[in-house]
């Protein structure tokens, strides 16, 4: 089915959830041509230089401005927990490469899953096809760019075994039991990934990458008094094994059982345009809606984005500094190198609260003349990239988060989020509240959930009035960001910050509780 | 997967050889699906193409249970030397989960009595279509929107996008089943210059089995056009209790809420605020949902559904009282329920009489709901929440258009305000609803 033009993020497998961490740093430096992500599908599937130029060249035969080749394998492994057993295993495997040749803004693309070399020519011929000129030349030979490391592995590592797992899934459900007798389910799931990359381009570039993913997580159904209510929380992202240590059990067991608890109290708020509090941390979905995807440099080349004449302008007050980054340690938007074989960075959308740059994938950095961000990814060899957020947050400012909370009077305060939505050209969005507060006279007071909040991103960032200094990132690993029919796995971050007037599409008109 | 000779194998002969080694190396039972599909992808932008995409892919799904210890992986490597490893190597995953007796294939007898009626799901002329013709269709779609959206146009994509796929299944005792398909849809989305920085996008995508079942193509691109234009000038207005129109083509956005709650997975793992409620009315009398596997042509028709199980039409819904839930094979067994169906098909709401130009001017003042934003539904509560693009009428005269408000309610009082069915159910979707009319919604907006 075609996808509809929409931009979505959703958030793993059910309502609620969310795990916070202090941004990290960079870490680590190394050179894609070492070990060990330097020649897996050379030994693995006899993928050499030659060959790579072969495929650009037949991609180029009918011209086009460049060409690139992006193999792929990928070995995912998901156990669940059910009912006090884990007893399901899922997996896939995905293997093949995709060709895109490039015109201007216009893409040639076919892929295979059959690595032999007549499949490949095919899927190359099928990219050339959109040309009809004379061939353009590639490269002689082949670099490898220079990038960190932001997810370093064992030696070895070859994605996380499945014996490992059912001891960990046996402790969610044993620690989320012993949370209260009020928890009458529990489910759980352990998915993880091990993604192979290598990336050819007519210009000469040749990057491959090993990117491990996935997610733990248990969502828990409580009763009380006939009433039941449902939580679920996730940690995760780009790591391996050694991630998931008792404290990282123990944090997602406590969390989806005190959350789904603490739902037994909460209301939901009255509708309407109120003053709102983002808490610090996966709020931040708040940015990957309302500005990120806004800034994502296809609507904006094809000025089809409500920011695509801001560039430079004041957009904010000038505490708000709004980042795309790629560079964090293990996060789940976190890349040593983008899907068009362009190093991980960190790109400064708002800076001081001036409009400063759009993310770009190849295309729209040659558009506008810039240096591509490392923004170009894509969900898996069967689909060419696109410019995509990686890591999205806005920097701490200097209030007190007692001080933000007070400032807002009557209004409510977001703890947690599902999913969201943005409508790129209007730059409406909306965000699903899962968990939250009430502030009334400036205290945070009852328990809300279930809450879709909307605003319009341009008008949300001038209405940003304060900002606390507790920045936080997401930890989760389930999140992914739709955009096309795509889904890549992100991550966002927020310190706690007041926006002083959202719609709270509550059920009640405004005056009381429901 | 080739045999020794070279000669490529059926899909039939490769189940048959999967279920062979797969038993062979431990296993009590297998499922073996199998799955090719082809798939061309074109698009416009400002008159010429911005993308063209083509590929075919293949896929096998191989399902193994161990004693009551159970595993599926999938693969698109059908050579034997590697399936033979993915293989042991499953069966060897399934051995290490723990025990589980409610995972074993169905009993053989509930794969009886399956439908041998014609769905007529391959359009007999598909392989006929041409790139030229694929490219005719989506220029048409896209000078019919350029056209239709004037002066306001900044932009517009216009796509074609068609598959034939082929599926086989057959597991170690007795189910066997085939399928084919194709799929044609085309449509166009297009932003538009609005006050300010607003640029509203709209969009019209229609597909169906059959290309010759398509509208015109420049009727599909006017209404692209048409939808972006009636996005103009859309603003909040004062939260307000108000009739709405959800308008066919989205209203499943809401309703899906209502009916995901109904599958025995849910039920089982307490986390369906309908589990309680079979027999019981949920809704109002206007509203009845039927699954009909069976239309032809129909984008979800299927003879049986993916745990072998005949394709059968059910009410789910009669006149506001819940029938019947959605019980598949491994959650009958744990409910201790007979099964059913677990997965729908063609969902369908019966039309009612009038259009919804004659339902708008009997209200006095209301809001057709075009478009959604954001929002969830909460399976164990029942409590949605979701926002709305639309459109305010008053005494049957069109006002505004409402943008960035929101409705939220719980499903179990949001369908005893059905009120009324419209006649114009959307058929380019598994989802068959017409307009429905919801009285006193509150719609949150300033």
């Amino acid at each position: 089915m075609k996808p509809i033009p929409r931009r979505t993020f959703i958030r793993g497998t059910a309502l609620a959830g969310g795990a916070l961490l202090f941004l990290p740093g960079i870490q680590g430096c190394r050179f894609m041509d070492g070990k060990p992500s330097g020649n897996y599908f050379l030994g693995e599937f006899g993928i050499d230089e030659t060959l790579c130029s072969k495929l650009l060249a037949k991609a180029l035969s009918r011209g086009g401005d460049f060409a690139d080749l992006y193999f792929e394998y990928t070995v995912s492994n998901y156990l669940g927990l059910e009912d006090g057993k884990v007893n399901q295993s899922y997996g896939d495997i995905s293997l093949g490469v995709g060709i895109r040749t490039v015109m201007g803004d216009q893409i040639g693309y076919g892929y295979t899953q059959d690595l032999t070399l007549e499949s490949m020519m095919s899927a190359a011929a099928t990219a050339a096809s959109l040309c009809d000129m004379t061939a353009t030349q590639t490269a002689a030979s082949f670099s490898r760019p220079q990038s960190g490391n932001y997810y370093p592995l064992p030696d070895g590592f070859d994605g996380i075994p499945a014996q490992s797992k059912l001891p960990v899934l046996q402790q969610i459900n044993e620690k989320c039991f012993s949370y209260s007798p009020e928890i009458i389910k529990v489910t759980g799931g352990f998915q993880s990934n091990l993604r192979r990359i290598l990336i050819a381009t007519s210009d000469g570039i040749m990057a491959e990458d090993i990117i491990p993913g996935g997610f733990l997580y248990s969502s828990v159904i409580a009763e009380r008094d006939g009433r039941r209510e449902r939580s679920f929380y996730n940690l995760g992202g780009p790591r391996d094994f050694s991630f998931y240590t008792e404290d990282v059990i123990n944090e997602i067991a406590s969390k989806s059982a005190s959350n789904a608890i603490k739902l037994f109290d909460a209301i939901r708020p009255p509708a309407g345009e109120m003053p709102v509090v983002l808490g610090p941390g996966i709020t931040g979905i708040l940015l990957h809606e309302a500005i990120g995807h806004g800034m994502e440099a296809d609507f904006n080349r094809k000025n089809t984005s409500t920011y695509s004449t801001m560039i430079g302008k004041k957009v904010a007050e000038p505490f708000v500094t709004i980042i795309d980054d790629a560079t964090n340690m293990n996060l789940a938007g976190s890349l040593n190198v983008d899907d068009e074989g362009t190093p991980g960075k960190k790109t400064v959308l708002v800076e001081n609260g001036i409009l400063t740059s759009y993310i770009h994938d190849r295309i729209s950095a040659k558009h506008y003349g810039v240096e591509p961000t490392g923004n170009g990814r894509r969900q898996d060899f069967m689909n060419y990239p696109m410019p995509r957020m990686r890591n999205t947050y806005m920097l701490g400012g200097d209030a007190t988060i007692e001080d933000v909370i007070k400032a807002a009077g009557n209004g409510i305060y977001v703890e947690d989020v599902s999913n969201g939505q943005v409508k790129i050209g209007e730059g409406d969005f909306a965000f699903y509240v899962s968990q939250g507060r009430l502030i009334e006279n400036g205290k945070l007071t009852a328990p809300i959930k279930d809450v879709n909040i909307m605003g319009n991103g341009p008008k949300m960032l001038a209405n940003i009035t304060m900002a606390a200094n507790d920045l936080e990132m997401s930890r989760g690993g389930a999140g992914q960001c739709g955009k096309n029919g795509q889904g890549v796995p992100v991550s966002f971050g927020l310190p706690t910050c007041l926006v002083k007037s959202l719609t709270v599409g509550g059920t009640e008109q405004k005056g009381g509780r429901s | 997967m080739t045999k020794a000779t070279g000669k490529q194998m059926s899909f039939p002969e490769l189940a048959d050889w999967v279920i062979s080694r797969t038993l062979k190396a431990g296993a009590n039972d297998c499922k073996v699906s199998l799955s090719r599909r082809r798939a061309v992808e074109i698009n416009y932008r400002d008159r010429k193409p911005e993308v063209i995409k083509e590929a075919t892919t293949q896929g096998l799904y191989l399902e193994v249970f161990v004693n009551n210890r159970y595993a599926g992986q999938s693969t698109p490597d059908f050579r034997t030397k590697t399936l033979e490893t993915f293989i042991t190597d499953l069966v060897a995953n399934a051995g290490i989960m723990e025990e589980d007796p409610f995972r074993t294939l169905p009993e053989p007898k509930y794969y009886e009595g399956r439908s041998q009626a014609d769905l007529q799901l391959v359009d007999p002329d598909y392989g006929s279509l041409t790139p030229e013709e694929r490219h005719s269709m989506t220029k048409a779609v896209e000078n019919a929107c350029l056209s239709n959206g004037g002066d306001r146009v900044i932009s517009v994509e216009a796509g074609e996008y068609d598959e034939s796929y082929e599926e086989y299944v057959k597991t170690s005792n007795g189910l066997e089943g085939s399928s084919r398909g194709t799929y044609c849809n085309v449509g166009a989305s297009m932003t538009a210059q609005d006050e300010g920085d607003r640029r509203p996008a709209g969009y019209n995508y229609v597909g169906c089995r059959y290309k010759s079942d398509l509208p015109p193509m420049e009727e599909v691109g006017a209404e692209a056009a048409r939808r972006t234009l009636d996005l103009m000038g859309g603003k909040k207005i004062a939260t307000t209790k108000i009739p709405v129109i959800l308008e066919n083509r989205g209203a499943g956005r809401v309703l899906n809420g209502l009916v995901g709650p109904m599958s025995a997975g849910n039920i089982q793992q307490k986390r369906s605020f309908l589990a309680e409620k079979k027999g019981m009315p949920i809704g109002s009398r206007f509203l009845t949902v039927l699954d009909d596997p069976l239309i032809p042509r129909g984008l979800g028709s299927r003879l049986y559904d993916s745990d072998g199980f005949p394709a059968l039409k059910r009410t789910l819904i009669s006149e506001g009282v819940l029938n019947e839930f959605l019980v598949d094979w491994y959650y009958s067994r744990k409910l201790g329920w007979e099964p059913s169906s677990g997965s729908l098909s063609n969902v369908i709401i019966p039309p009612g009489t009038r259009s919804t130009g004659e339902i708008i001017r009997d209200l006095k003042r209301c809001i057709v709901v075009t478009d959604y934003i954001g929002g969830n539904s909460n399976s164990t509560t029942g409590d949605f929440s979701v926002g709305i693009i639309g459109k305010l009428y008053e005494k049957g005269e069109f006002v505004m258009n409402v943008a960035e408000m929101n409705i939220a309610d719980n499903h179990m009082n949001f369908w005893n305000r059905l009120v009324e069915v419209a006649n114009d159910p959307w058929i380019y979707s598994q989802s068959r609803f017409p307009s429905l009319v919801i009285d006193d919604v509150v719609v949150a907006g300033i």
